[in-house]
């Protein structure tokens, strides 16, 4: 169950590369692949989390380095691939070892294939959301983006607690 | 069932966190909509499922030997959807995992079954409880998760291994019912033995043809009976060296439950006596029944500690019988343990010692080294010293090297009690 996981790992770092082949984010993407192997062999989350940061700050630098339009759509594919990274990491974590029940597999593939689906459409409907609210609105764009950026974590915090005392 | 947040979820939440740090240092809005689906995933509200569930277990045998195997067979029945049901059966140290596995995940429909199989060997005598399954409920995106239990009773009882016996310590009397044992009183019997003059009375089909016509007169041939013996174990639970499922005690209670088995195969009446700090024994009697008692009290001996030491002139004569054969099964650890015996030698009864010797079982837990192999040497020495001491008071001390076949200790027998008589 590890190469699943490994795939999208693969397939997360490459897409920087492809924005941006450089070698400062070949070594990051290097560097991020390789604790994402070791956190699968060891079975430990707290790597892949760390591989997924390394991800994003290797993503942060190729759109840095390229300095092109935004390119929306790859961006909500990127961020698809680093959940469905995590998520599979961590099934492949928990089910090491363990009897498989029939159709356990296939049923978490259509629920994983479903989730990228209306993920993907949800991200591609708040960035045209987006885009429509920066045509209206004159906004700075720092001030803006950090006020947006703390109240998706403080609501992202506040569902997890809430779910967390049922 | 309170549901808990699982550490992905927290992961996610990080990742999204540090995604939005960096939209906002970089001035991207690529890293702002590759944090949706992140945020996506944390709000979209997956589903734990009904929880109706309920799980069955089998064994295919409630009772085993050691090193048998045993399969454990899980059913596991849903009322409603569940969606990743993870199970978990802890086992005990008695058992060992050798086929299959003893966690499992399952994903359930309304009215569905799963049967999980996985099998496991017996390492220790004992009761082995197979008794709470441990579950967690996950849902699909294994954010949250529910911890519970499900208890489903499974008793195993597992028997100490029998060692192979073919020769068997003789005991010197016998008793009144009928055995294998060649008795020196004449009666009913196979074994021919003496000839003596027909009385009236005798059995035509005894008369001794032969003789008769040499000697002109009725000679008639007498049998040797065939009687049983009783058989008293008396097991030394004062102490015990080495480790699990290798200890002396362990070597002990194998070779009180084969001599146990042998001798109940020849219809002797055997019983035991379980001295440890308070005796506890069981009478003797034969039969199925009495191997059945015999092996339960078997499965229970352990050392115990205690301030109390038991003093054999307490034990009731219906349970240690005057003419009994007693095999005391000790590591001779406990010096206590040498003064009952002593005690039993001084007041007549026909008594042997066989002792499984710690040496072999302690050496194999240390690394090898010159100072453990002198003090394994200077132990034997001590061991040996011990038993000449025994063999002073008219004690057949028979040593036994548990990883050695318990009848080349038991071949011993007739060659020490004749050194005795001597």
């Amino acid at each position: 169950m590890w190469l699943p996981p490994f795939i999208l790992a693969v397939a997360v770092l490459g897409y920087p590369l492809l924005l941006a082949p450089a070698r400062s984010v070949l070594v990051i993407g290097l560097a991020a692949l390789a604790l994402c192997a070791l956190g699968l062999v060891v079975r430990s989350s707290a790597l892949v989390t760390a591989c997924g940061v390394l991800t994003l700050g290797q993503y942060a630098l190729s759109l840095w380095l390229a300095a092109g339009p935004p390119r929306l759509a790859g961006a909500a594919l990127f961020g698809i691939g680093l959940v469905l990274l995590v998520e599979t990491a961590d099934f492949s974590r928990r089910v090491r070892g363990a009897t498989l029940g029939p159709g356990l597999v296939a049923s978490q593939v259509r629920y994983w294939v479903g989730f990228a689906g209306l993920a993907g459409v949800a991200a591609l409907v708040a960035a045209g959301l987006a885009t429509a609210a920066s045509a209206v609105l004159r906004l700075p764009w720092a001030p803006a983006f950090a006020a947006g950026g703390a109240a998706a974590a403080l609501v992202a915090v506040t569902i997890a607690l809430r779910r967390a005392r049922g | 069932m309170t549901p808990r947040v699982t550490p992905l979820a927290l992961s996610v939440v990080s990742l999204a966190a540090c995604g939005l740090v960096l939209g906002i240092f970089t001035g991207r809005p690529e890293l702002v909509v590759a944090v949706v689906p992140l945020v996506f995933c944390l709000v979209r509200r997956s589903s734990l499922g009904s929880g109706d569930w309920r799980i069955t277990r089998a064994l295919s045998a409630d009772q085993a030997f050691e090193g048998e195997r045993v399969v454990v067979t899980i059913t596991v029945s849903a009322g409603g959807p569940v969606p990743v049901l993870e199970l978990f059966e802890p086992l005990p140290p008695s058992l060992r995992l050798v086929a299959g596995s003893h966690r499992g995940f399952f994903t359930l429909v309304r009215d569905q079954s799963v049967s999980w199989t996985y099998e496991v060997e017996c390492r220790r005598r004992g009761r082995a409880s197979l008794g709470v399954v441990h579950a967690r409920l996950w849902d699909r995106a294994g954010l949250q998760a529910v911890d519970s239990g499900a208890h489903s009773s499974g008793p195993l009882r597992v028997y100490p291994r029998r060692l192979p016996l073919r020769r068997l310590p003789r005991p010197r009397q016998t008793q009144t019912s009928v055995g294998n044992y060649v008795a020196s009183s004449v009666g009913q019997g196979l074994e021919p033995g003496d000839i003596r003059e027909f009385v009236p009375g005798d059995r035509i089909r005894h008369v001794n043809w032969r003789a008769s016509l040499r000697f002109r007169k009725l000679f008639v041939t007498q049998y040797h009976q065939e009687r049983n013996a009783d058989v008293i174990l008396m097991l030394d639970t004062l102490s015990e060296a080495g480790a699990a499922p290798e200890t002396t005690l362990d070597a002990s209670v194998r070779a009180a439950a084969s001599l146990a088995w042998a001798y109940l195969a020849r219809k002797d009446r055997v019983g035991l006596i379980e001295y440890g700090g308070p005796f506890r024994w069981v009478r003797p009697g034969s039969g199925r029944g009495q191997r059945e008692r015999l092996f339960e009290a078997l499965l229970r001996a352990e050392v115990v500690f205690s301030y109390v030491r038991g003093d054999v002139g307490l034990v009731p004569r219906r349970v240690l019988p005057p003419q009994a054969l007693v095999i005391a099964i000790s590591p001779l650890l406990d010096p206590h343990f040498e003064k009952a015996v002593a005690d039993l030698a001084a007041r007549g009864f026909d008594l042997v010692i066989l002792s499984p010797s710690p040496i072999p079982l302690v050496r194999r837990m240390m690394p090898e080294s010159p100072s453990v192999v002198l003090a394994c040497r200077l132990w034997a020495l001590e061991r040996r010293a011990r038993a000449a001491s025994l063999q002073r008071l008219g004690l057949g001390v028979l040593d036994w090297d548990p990883r050695q076949p318990l009848e080349l200790a038991l071949a011993g027998f007739n060659r020490t009690r004749r050194r005795l008589a001597g």
